[in-house]
């Protein structure tokens, strides 16, 4: 399986997982779309935040914010936006 | 005509065990091995093979069937790797006292001490010393021609034992080589039906093995075995020479000697490392190094006498090893070679070379180097470092991007968009950070482990709710029950099948903790195979649509009712799509549990876009319409009060959501309707239930 690196300790031959070993991970050269919010329809229902399988999404002044170091592009997003207010667009 | 193809080892297996016409192939899924269950399971649903196919719910049970299948009188395969390999282990160890001929399959991948997927013999080595035969392939056609090898030698009434055939993970399983596939009929004059001469069949024998002996005859009967397996090597031999002279190739017996003419050293390699070494040695011997090479082919019966004749011929011998008996200082090999050649007059050096422990490559580079070693021993006549461990550096790669603490961090290895990450992290969300998960082996181990910021433990799969209720015990003992949110997050597989029994004596104990099952409905980590919660008519990769099969022949287990049973004081059903439900139902049961109340159990639909062929932005899509059709009822039952938490004055068509999803591609309109009446008639009990206020064994 592989696992994600982890840290080595004080004690010898034993490998930790936690700490700086773990956050983030950037998958943004995963994607084929790009999901693009329009601000101005965003209704601030965050059902995309709740959603997003990414954690990619946040809640910003404006409206949806999405974080696109995290995004797979995988458009649920899109789909489950009551509003219409992102877009999937294909990357360049 | 023979024909051939171009093949992975895996389907190289699968073929020998069409062409060995086995009866009975009991089998459970584990990677590297996974696609052998596959491809037989393609055969049998293709009418390519007439045997009885088992997908158990276990390894344990696995050889459990093979050893009944056995015992009955039927030729068995199965096959397994490293975690499975060793949850057989009991079973294992009785087949060789029961004289049951089954033949056995190890991909080979390095044993959970620390897990990884890559090949080494950690797996096979607690095997060993058993009374099994274990070979060793180098080559996909090996492992075609000894899987057939392997029977003749099995059922040989001199040697009448189990037969492992061992061949490495990633190296041979997926990797595509040319393969000769012998004639039916040339195989069926090779090796004929098996006849057990005592089946446990009352119609034909009133005799059986027996299963137990008196002390005072063990000490003899394991010397008897000696002598068995000492026969075997004869036989081993005669079956490989018999088979090299009808279908044109063998493999040496119990081992095979390459460019050993001359030589005064020689390097001793096993399985698909030998390849490589072949490569080394050509060109150390164009350097002019006196350098040959041994393959290893039997672990066991292990070639002493062959050995000892080498050993007269050369001054050093380098074994690599990709096996460490810990505690010794070196490897698995070289113990048995040392302990060989002992008692020999005059004694070759020896050297020994650990190298490609849980996959890790060993190059040309690395077998020209060892071969250098071994040379220079031969120049100086002296050892001066007897055991190796040939390491290298660990290969750069990106880094986790740092970010302020929260129980789950963003993005991770999974598919896009996989559900089981939208459940998980609701509910890390709603427990925070004093949140504890234990998960067995799943999707969830392999790409959200890395993304916690809370401790997760991962258990052997067939014990996760054993190692969650010795976390809990901890604490509790430790006076923080409450404090902490104990969860077992676990796939369908490691909930209704193999986690089944531990999670029942969880349950009836009263262990006061959350046992969450995230259910893709299948085994997805492994490649799609079938589970007790995979819906009637699914298609997996161990249920394939073929001539003879339309996916899988059962309906699912229902888990809430198993649950119920057990008066559990919480049982919940919850869908990725209504994540108010989902996460109001996580937050009740971290209230019961912290209230030390017993086992709170939520079972949580997850479609996987991956495993249920459908584009990537239907998940949420598809889970609503699991429960708008009811396919996927949304209830929970508190100290058994049942409630449905979602009621459509109409179920939606089931059509609706069968349509969106490539596993039921393939239903016809009868299939379909039949879908339709079965959830009909749970919905109804459902409804029934609900009725009664109090289910009535509470
Ligand atoms: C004893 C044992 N047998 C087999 C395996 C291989 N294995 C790892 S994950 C897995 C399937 C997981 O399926 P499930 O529990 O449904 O979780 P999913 O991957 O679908 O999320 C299997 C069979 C193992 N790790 N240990
Ligand atoms: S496209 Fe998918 S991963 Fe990207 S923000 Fe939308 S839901 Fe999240
Ligand atoms: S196979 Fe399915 S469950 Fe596993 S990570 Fe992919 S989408 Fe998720």
């Amino acid at each position: 399986m592989v696992l994600a690196k982890g840290e080595v300790s004080e004690v010898k031959g034993l490998m930790l997982r936690g700490g700086r070993s773990v956050g983030g991970r950037y998958v943004a050269d995963w994607r084929t779309f790009r999901p693009v919010v329009d601000a101005s329809k965003c209704r601030k229902c965050w059902l995309c935040v709740m959603y997003c399988p990414e954690g990619a999404i946040g809640r910003g002044e404006e409206g949806a914010v999405i974080d696109l170091r995290f995004c797979k592009g995988c458009g649920i997003c899109a789909n489950e936006c009551p509003a219409g207010a992102i877009e999937m667009v294909r990357e360049e | 005509m023979t024909e051939f193809d171009v093949m992975p080892g895996n389907k190289a297996v699968a073929y020998g065990v069409k062409l060995s016409r086995v009866e009975v192939v009991p089998i459970y899924p584990i990677t590297p091995q996974t696609t052998i269950v596959e491809y037989i399971g393609e055969f049998i649903a293709n009418g390519e093979l007439e045997a009885e196919y088992i997908q158990a719910e276990g390894e344990h049970s696995a050889m459990g069937m093979a050893i009944g299948a056995s015992l009955a009188g039927a030729r068995a395969f199965t096959a397994s790797s490293s975690q499975g390999v060793a949850y057989m282990h009991e079973c294992i160890a009785q087949a060789p006292g029961y004289r049951t001929p089954i033949v056995m399959a190890v991909a080979n991948r390095t044993l959970g001490w620390y897990w990884a997927l890559g090949p080494d013999y950690s797996d096979i080595m607690p095997e060993l010393n058993l009374g099994w035969i274990v070979l060793m392939a180098e080559s996909n056609q090996e492992c075609l021609d000894t899987v057939i090898q392997l029977y003749r030698v099995a059922e040989d009434p001199r040697v009448l034992l189990p037969a492992m055939m061992s061949l490495d993970g990633f190296y041979l399983s997926y990797s595509y080589e040319k393969v000769l596939i012998p004639d039916q009929e040339v195989v069926d004059e090779f090796l004929p039906p098996y006849v057990a001469k005592y089946p446990v069949d009352p119609t034909i024998s009133d005799k059986w093995p027996a299963p137990g002996l008196p002390p005072a005859l063990h000490t003899t009967y394991r010397r008897l075995f000696e002598e068995v397996l000492g026969d075997a090597k004869r036989v081993i031999k005669e079956v490989d020479e018999e088979f090299r002279e009808i279908f044109g190739r063998g493999y040496g017996g119990l081992l095979e000697e390459y460019k050993c003419e001359g030589a005064e050293a020689v390097l001793v390699t096993m399985g698909s490392m030998t390849t490589a070494a072949r490569r080394a040695v050509d060109r150390l011997r164009r350097e002019g190094k006196r350098i040959g090479l041994v393959k290893l082919r039997a672990l066991r019966p292990f070639p002493k006498e062959e050995f000892r004749r080498i050993a007269e011929e050369v001054n050093v011998i380098g074994v690599v090893d990709r096996m460490v008996l810990h505690g010794t200082g070196g490897g698995g090999v070289f113990a048995d070679l040392k302990s060989a050649l002992y008692s020999l007059e005059e004694r070759p050096k020896l050297l020994n070379f650990v190298a490609g422990m849980g996959g890790d490559d060993i190059s040309v580079e690395d077998f020209m180097a060892m071969g250098r070693k071994v040379h220079r021993v031969l120049e100086t006549g002296r050892v001066e470092r007897e055991v190796e461990f040939v390491e290298h550096p660990l290969p750069p790669s990106r880094g986790p991007v740092p970010m302020e603490k929260m129980p789950i961090y963003p993005s991770s290895g999974g598919c896009a968009g996989c559900g089981a990450s939208i459940a998980l992290r609701n509910i890390l969300d709603v427990l925070g950070l004093n949140t504890v998960v234990i998960n067995p082996p799943s999707c969830a181990t392999v790409n959200y482990s890395a993304q916690v910021s809370v401790p997760w433990v991962l258990a052997n799969y067939a014990a996760g709710p054993a190692y969650e209720t010795g976390v809990f015990r901890a604490y509790r003992i430790k006076g923080k029950t409450g404090r902490i949110a104990v969860i077992g997050f676990s796939g369908d597989g490691g909930t209704v099948d193999i986690g089944l029994q531990a999670l029942s004596g969880a349950a009836e104990r009263g262990e006061s903790m959350i046992w969450i099952c995230y259910d893709n409905e299948a085994y997805m980590n492994t490649g799609v195979q079938r589970s007790g919660s995979t819906p009637l008519f699914s298609r997996t990769t161990s249920t394939p649509v073929g001539k003879l099969w339309r996916g899988k022949g059962q309906r699912r287990k229902n888990m809430v009712l198993i649950m119920a049973a057990h008066r559990i004081p919480y049982i919940a059903t919850a869908s990725i799509a209504y994540l108010p439900d989902l996460r109001r139902k996580v937050k009740r049961a971290a209230e019961i549990t912290a209230a030390g109340r017993g086992l709170a159990y939520i079972h949580i639909q997850q479609p996987c876009p991956t495993g249920w062929y459908f584009p990537v932005d239907k998940t949420v899509e598809v889970a609503r319409l699991a429960v708008e059709t009811g396919a996927w009822p949304l209830l929970e039952i508190e100290e058994g009060r049942l409630r449905i938490n979602f009621k459509p004055r109409k179920l939606k068509p089931i059509g609706e959501y069968l349509r969106l999803q490539g596993r039921f591609r393939h239903l016809t309109e009868e299939e379909i309707a039949e879908i339709q009446r079965v959830v009909e008639e749970d919905w109804r009990s459902w409804l029934e239930l609900e009725k009664m206020g109090k289910l009535p064994w509470y």
